[in-house]
């Protein structure tokens, strides 16, 4: 096989050089409407009654509208989208679990699904006997997983507990089990939905790896993951599934900033109508009004997603309703837990703004924003010199969000990096 | 093992068929199934699997104790062997079409996650049953010979209405399972329908005791009472059937069979939205 070479290809990242050779998942104009009853009929008296009465009505309800997707062979596919956007609904369709109402899908190739904890197996039985069950559920032979078995115990870490009944086992061993079992049948179509976040963490190490070296091995790869961070880590490629809707789809890295920038947009909307409701994040007399507040990148464009060490820019349009002599403005970042990491202000930074009247305009640049993942806000506010009359105040009214593994910064751990080096003397 | 998977959406075959091959393509899986039914079944209990021996044993000497001394039923060889052999027919019926559609119910969460052909369930719940009722055969010779009612060699005959009985519990537990699937209630409503159906089928008392204007009713128009009969046909009456008792279970059996098996099949691309 030259898979090597392909997932090689894959890693630079072009988008789909689709040939319909390496092409192992393919929807075309999918759409799968369900029907349901309008309200929750439980009852089979019920049911007859309303029938009879003609009263049964039906809603249906698209789940995916029109999807045009293909996955290549040995690539790791992210899936975003937040609950209820269609990404079970499209894992099925693949798992050739549903059917769609119209378009078409086709799958070259075995799939396997991670099942969540519990699900396929049974407690009274016994570890040995709960593979050998498992794997026929998979489609295997008893022959086929008396070959494989040794490999699964192995991997699973069970050792003699694999003979033991499994409500003994802890729920790690589940899952441990359960990962094991659907790797080794080495489908060609894996799909892991949310699973790894169960599990120690040497576990959900040693997950990562076998997801890699499966990959290696030509294996193509579905990952559902509501963690970015994992998303960016493992796919080369994604898509964005709202409301049934493909919204965006490609390079993992361009799929995940749109991704993540929607949700700012929605959480920022969220925030700015809770602070037209609640007068408490915004007060002050108004003499110098804080007319709008908006960030940055370092080519001007207006975003709310970062990476640590990006340039951030913070612009602040004022307008003085009556001539203010040297007036101070501030700004305040918080992270969401309300811890407040930094409070800068043009009289500390020894700027006199003079006499201000009418509109005008300042900003506040950060060169290298040393945030490690999370969520933010800035505070901006007006005062006078003293600090003693506050004209303006937003409080926390202007969020963003910094994402790890952007240029250079990998660490993981904390509020926010020291730009330290190590070196070994 | 590399067999080339190929899945299209767009090619779907009538639902009846595709059905047959994945049930035959997952014969592995419904032989799991039955394992992990019995296997699970006595795990916990002291006396293990001799349960399905003694289960019987007790519940005949129960019913004959209440129905042979106080009513006073007149049966041709001795009634412990009379109830014994229409009771192992009715549990079959009664215990395999309840647990395909309480399997597929509860265990459906796997439909949603994974392609295995949804009648699984019901199949291994009928080849539960077949071993169940294999295991039963040994307490109901015991009770023959203990109450001296003569083994014949009609007995060779038994496949043949466990067979049969076998079919019609299938297409009965595929329908009620599809209905199921809809009202989570028919679990219990069934419940109450097979209680029913059981006293108004001659298991417990001789077909001879029912009036002559409930006849009709009682025997030529439940399906029950056809094979039941046909069951204590070669074991109980120790004599082959007739070909028009036999003829008539054969029609009954298939029927039920095709009819559950059509509305199953056809339903079951709706269930994974359903469970």
């Amino acid at each position: 096989m030259n898979s090597l070479i392909e997932s090689k290809d894959l890693n630079h990242n072009e988008g789909p050089s689709t040939t319909a050779d390496d092409e192992v998942i393919r929807l075309e104009n999918v759409s799968v409407r369900y029907r349901v009853p309008q309200e929750r009929i439980g009852t089979f008296k019920e049911y007859a009654i309303r029938w009879v009465q003609g009263k049964v009505k039906h809603r249906s309800f698209l789940a995916l509208q029109d999807i045009n997707l293909s996955i290549l062979k040995g690539e790791v596919f992210g899936l975003v989208g937040e609950n209820g956007a269609g990404k079970s609904t499209l894992l099925k369709l693949i798992a050739r679990v549903l059917r769609p109402s119209s378009g078409r899908i086709t799958v070259k190739g075995s799939v396997a699904p991670l099942l969540e904890i519990g699900a396929g197996f049974h407690p009274e039985l016994t570890g040995r006997e709960n593979v050998f069950l498992n794997g026929a559920m998979l489609g295997f032979t008893q022959e086929e997983m008396e070959e494989k078995f040794p490999r699964i115990v192995d991997f699973a870490e069970l050792g003699d507990f694999i003979e033991a009944p499994l409500r003994t086992y802890s729920s790690g061993m589940w899952a441990r089990l359960g990962f094991a079992v659907a790797t080794e049948t080495q489908p060609e179509i894996l799909i892991v939905d949310e699973i790894l976040s169960v599990g120690d963490e040497s576990f959900q190490h040693k997950s990562l790896e076998r997801i890699q070296s499966f990959k290696a091995d030509g294996a193509t790869i579905l990952l559902v993951s509501h963690s970015m961070n994992m998303i960016e880590q493992m796919c080369q490629r994604a898509a964005w599934l709202s409301h049934g809707n493909l919204i965006a789809y490609g390079s993992t890295h361009a799929v995940v900033e749109q991704y993540l920038g929607q949700v700012r947009e929605v959480e920022s909307n969220r925030l700015s109508e809770e602070s037209t409701e609640k007068p408490t994040h915004r007060w002050g007399d108004r003499r110098l009004e804080i007319r709008q507040v908006k960030i940055f990148n370092a080519k001007s464009q207006e975003q709310n997603t970062f990476y640590t060490g990006e340039t951030l820019i913070l612009r602040i349009d004022y307008f003085a309703h009556e001539p203010i002599p040297s007036p101070t403005i501030g700004v305040a970042i918080h992270r969401q837990d309300g811890v407040h990491i930094t409070g800068p202000n043009t009289t500390f930074a020894g700027m006199d703004l003079g006499v201000v009247e009418g509109p005008g305009t300042v900003i506040y640049t950060i060169p290298y924003l040393a945030l490690l993942e999370g969520l933010y806000s800035f505070t901006v506010a007006t005062v006078n010199q003293e600090d003693t009359i506050i004209y303006d105040y937003h409080d926390r009214l202007y969020a963003f969000r910094v994402n790890n593994h952007g240029e250079n910064v990998s660490e993981r751990y904390g509020l926010m990096t020291m730009r330290g080096e190590w070196k070994r003397i | 093992m590399a067999k080339p998977l190929f899945y299209d959406s767009a090619r779907r075959g009538t639902p009846p068929i595709e059905e047959i091959r994945g049930a035959f393509k997952y014969r592995h899986l419904i032989f799991q199934l039955v394992r992990r039914d019995i296997l699970t079944r006595y795990k916990r209990s002291f006396l293990g699997v001799a349960w399905t021996l003694l289960n019987p044993l007790g519940m005949t000497l129960v019913l004959t104790v209440a129905f042979s001394q106080i009513f006073r039923f007149q049966t041709p060889y001795g009634y412990a062997a009379y109830v014994l052999s229409g009771f192992l027919a009715w549990t079959f019926f009664s215990q395999t079409t309840t647990a395909a559609m309480v399997n597929l119910v509860w265990g459906g969460g796997l439909l949603n996650r994974i392609y295995i052909p949804r009648s699984s369930f019901a199949l291994a719940a009928i080849g539960t049953g077949i071993v169940n009722m294999a295991l039963a055969t040994i307490p109901l010779l015991f009770v023959m010979i203990i109450t001296e009612v003569p083994i014949n060699i009609s007995l060779i005959f038994l496949p043949v209405p466990v067979l049969l009985l076998a079919g019609f519990a299938l297409g009965m537990g595929l329908l009620i399972s599809a209905l199921a699937v809809y009202f989570p209630d028919v679990v219990e409503m069934y419940q109450i329908i097979l209680t029913a159906w059981f006293y108004l089928t001659p298991i417990i008392y001789p077909e001879e005791i029912i009036p002559e204007a409930f006849r009709i009713w009682v025997t030529t128009l439940n399906p029950m009472y056809h094979l039941v009969k046909l069951f204590r046909m070669p074991v109980y009456y120790g004599q082959f059937p007739t070909w028009q008792e036999l003829s008539i279970c054969i029609l009954i059996s298939v029927t039920m069979l095709v009819i559950g098996w059509w509305i199953f099949s056809n339903k079951s691309d709706e269930f994974s939205y359903r469970i």
